[in-house]
């Protein structure tokens, strides 16, 4: 082999990575990130070594498993920025509209939310721009009563935008400081509730638009987020249910095809489980098992 | 969509076998690779990806190919063979008196599979009824109640009582009228485990005649610890993959049926009621490996 033995250091070649990649790839593979983004990521780890220089102390597997932390932890650490802070500077109300498929945990997320700013000092409204699913308004409801917030709320079947339309006139003229708009899931190959979604941000012209998705989907994490993107952008995505999946790559899906940060974590099923996310321990559960 | 562009390479593959009989092992490596990845984006889990690739490897390179039988046909059958034997047929529902039990995953679909299921017995001529016991969820009861009434079947709940086990036992006797019992549960995940004792016990009241475990067919990797620890505790008969009209392949009902050794009995396409199919192994298959009817092929062959 072409190695060059001088003074304990090798030089890596691409044969030398051929191993160490295909068992990182299997191992991104059974932590849920997507192929195509695990392809990416492998590419650039390949890219990067090939012709560096290792001492003669540590193994390739070990240089390509730093590269790895550091090539994962650019990808998740995307675009993050200081929610609380923003929050602090926008002109109120803040209007902040949920979206994604159906049954990740919107609903529940803006019920978490609401605790969390009012916790900050804010006020908060709802508006549930879900008018399409069976018990969705008892189901927001019944947390608005739990939280003491005000719900707007229409008939089922009504214009989702004009509920949150008038979440926000209701915002303006009570001063309230947040309003947490709703919407139906729906998955992203409904190209009519798609349209919805787009005439619903065109309408409302949301502050902040996030996409909430589950800790535990798999491969198809991209193409949702990709889809919800580009009818709604996004500013941020809420990784739900990650109390039942130690994986996680979900989150590396979503922070790489949108380019947007993943702000919060869904942790079990109370108000109080929500945490703000955090790009380096994500990266320590990832690479905790292998 | 990116199984699209896998099963075209698949499909790129095999089109180079076309015409050859003999089949080089090189062939055999390179089918045997586009298939893994066709199934790992379908979120097979990957050990049993390795498994399945190893038999079709083994059996591609050892079997004879029928006289005349091209070799890409040939492989595409062993494929198909090797995926039917893991999941065979729909899982047997007898359409007679009978208790299903649903459980699952937090928001994976079981009120709305129940309702859907109650709607497809009621097709077949018997009376159905939904017991809900999810005291947990809001607007859980209202929400089960609704589907009930547009699915038109019988439905039973109690929002003053807070105890599923209980709910369960009085909703059994209100609707004994009925010739079917589907008995919802709140969402629950295999580390919860209070819930995971709560569905216990009210399995051990309910007696269902078959239990089913409701998957989103966009679960990941995660499909393999959820399916074998709710079959360790109340015994999985059945799978049910919804939302597959999205992009999701499902492949996580495959690695359920495989760890709990049962097979697929419904498939969700839709939030509606009537949006419920039977499982057809046939159509799966194709779907999960992005390629056409392969059922046809094999029969082919
Ligand atoms: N374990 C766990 N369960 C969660 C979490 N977030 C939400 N859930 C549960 O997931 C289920 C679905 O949550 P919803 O908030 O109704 O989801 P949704 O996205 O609004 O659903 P649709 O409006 O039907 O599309 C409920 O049972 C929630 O309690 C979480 O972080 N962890
Ligand atoms: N597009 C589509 N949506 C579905 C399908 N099945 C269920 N849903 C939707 O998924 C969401 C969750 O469904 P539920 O029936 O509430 O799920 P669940 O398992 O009862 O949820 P919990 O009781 O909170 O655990 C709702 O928005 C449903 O309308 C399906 O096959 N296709
Ligand atoms: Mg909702
Ligand atoms: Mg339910």
């Amino acid at each position: 082999k072409a190695r060059s033995l001088v003074r304990g250091k090798f030089v890596i070649e691409e044969e030398d990575l051929e191993g160490p990649l295909h068992e990182l790839e299997l191992a991104l593979l059974s932590s849920d990130v997507e192929m195509g983004v695990a392809q990416e990521i492998l590419d650039n780890i390949r890219d990067e070594l090939v012709g560096e220089t290792r001492t003669f102390t540590t193994s390739t597997g070990e240089v390509v498993e730093e590269a790895l932390r550091d090539a994962i932890y650019d990808v998740i650490s995307v675009g993050q920025f200081d929610f609380d802070e923003r929050i602090a500077v926008e002109d109120k109300p803040v209007t902040i509209v949920f979206t994604g498929v159906n049954g990740v945990g919107k609903t529940t997320s803006i019920a978490k939310l609401s605790r969390y700013f009012e916790e900050r000092g804010y006020s908060t409204v709802m508006a549930n721009g879900d008018t399409y699913r069976a018990g969705a308004n008892e189901q927001i409801q019944e947390h608005a009563d739990a939280l003491e917030t005000k719900l707007i709320s229409h008939e089922q079947g009504g214009d989702p935008a004009a509920v949150l339309y008038d979440g926000v006139e209701y915002a303006q003229a009570n001063d309230i400081d947040i309003v947490l708009g709703d919407t139906a899931g729906r998955l992203h190959t409904d190209e009519g509730l798609m349209d919805q979604l787009e005439k619903i941000d065109r309408v409302v012209g949301p502050d902040l638009t996030l996409f909430v998705d589950e800790a535990v989907a798999g491969q198809d994490a991209v193409n949702r987020a990709r889809e919800f993107n580009e009818a709604a952008e996004i500013d941020g995505a809420i990784l739900t249910k990650a109390d039942a999946d130690s994986n996680g790559g979900a989150a590396i899906s979503v922070a790489h095809v949108t380019g947007k940060p993943i702000l919060f974590l869904g942790v079990g099923q109370g108000y109080d489980d929500i945490e703000p996310f955090d790009p380096d321990e994500m990266v320590d559960r990832l690479l905790a098992e292998e | 969509m990116v199984l699209d562009d896998l099963g075209s390479s698949l499909r790129g593959t095999l089109d180079t076998l076309r015409g050859k009989s003999r089949i080089s092992e090189e062939d055999v490596e390179e089918i045997v690779k586009e298939i893994q990845r066709s199934l790992l984006s379908a979120d097979v889990d990957v050990s049993l990806v390795m498994e399945l690739s190893d038999s079709i490897k083994e059996r591609a390179l050892e079997e004879e190919p029928p006289a005349g039988t091209p070799a890409r046909d040939f492989v595409l059958r062993i494929v198909y063979e090797e995926l039917v034997g893991l999941i065979g047929e729909s899982t047997e529902l007898p359409l007679e008196e009978q208790t299903i039990l649903l459980a699952g995953l937090q928001g994976s679909g079981k009120t709305t599979s129940a309702a859907k299921m109650a709607w497809w017995f009621s097709t077949k001529g018997l009376r159905p009824a939904v017991i809900q016991t999810d005291t947990f969820r809001p607007g859980a009861y209202d929400q089960a109640k609704q589907m009930c009434s547009r699915a038109e079947v019988d439905f039973y709940g109690n929002p003053d009582n807070d105890d599923p086990v209980e709910i369960a036992r009085t909703g059994l006797e209100e609707t004994s009228e009925a010739d079917v019992h589907i008995v919802d549960t709140a969402g629950r995940h295999a580390l919860e485990d209070d819930l995971i004792d709560e569905i216990e016990q009210i399995e051990g009241v309910v007696e269902p005649d078959t239990s089913l475990l409701v998957l989103d067919a966009a679960i990941g990797q995660g499909a393999k610890e959820q399916a074998s620890q709710f079959d360790e505790s109340i015994g999985i008969d059945g799978v049910v993959i919804t939302k597959l009209d999205g992009t999701a392949k499902g492949g996580g009902a495959l690695t359920a049926v495989d760890q709990t050794d049962s097979s697929i009995a419904f498939l969700g396409t839709g939030e509606e009621v009537q949006d419920v199919e039977r499982f057809e192994p046939n159509g799966f298959i194709s779907r999960l490996l992005g390629m056409g009817d392969l059922g046809q092929l094999a029969e082919r062959v």
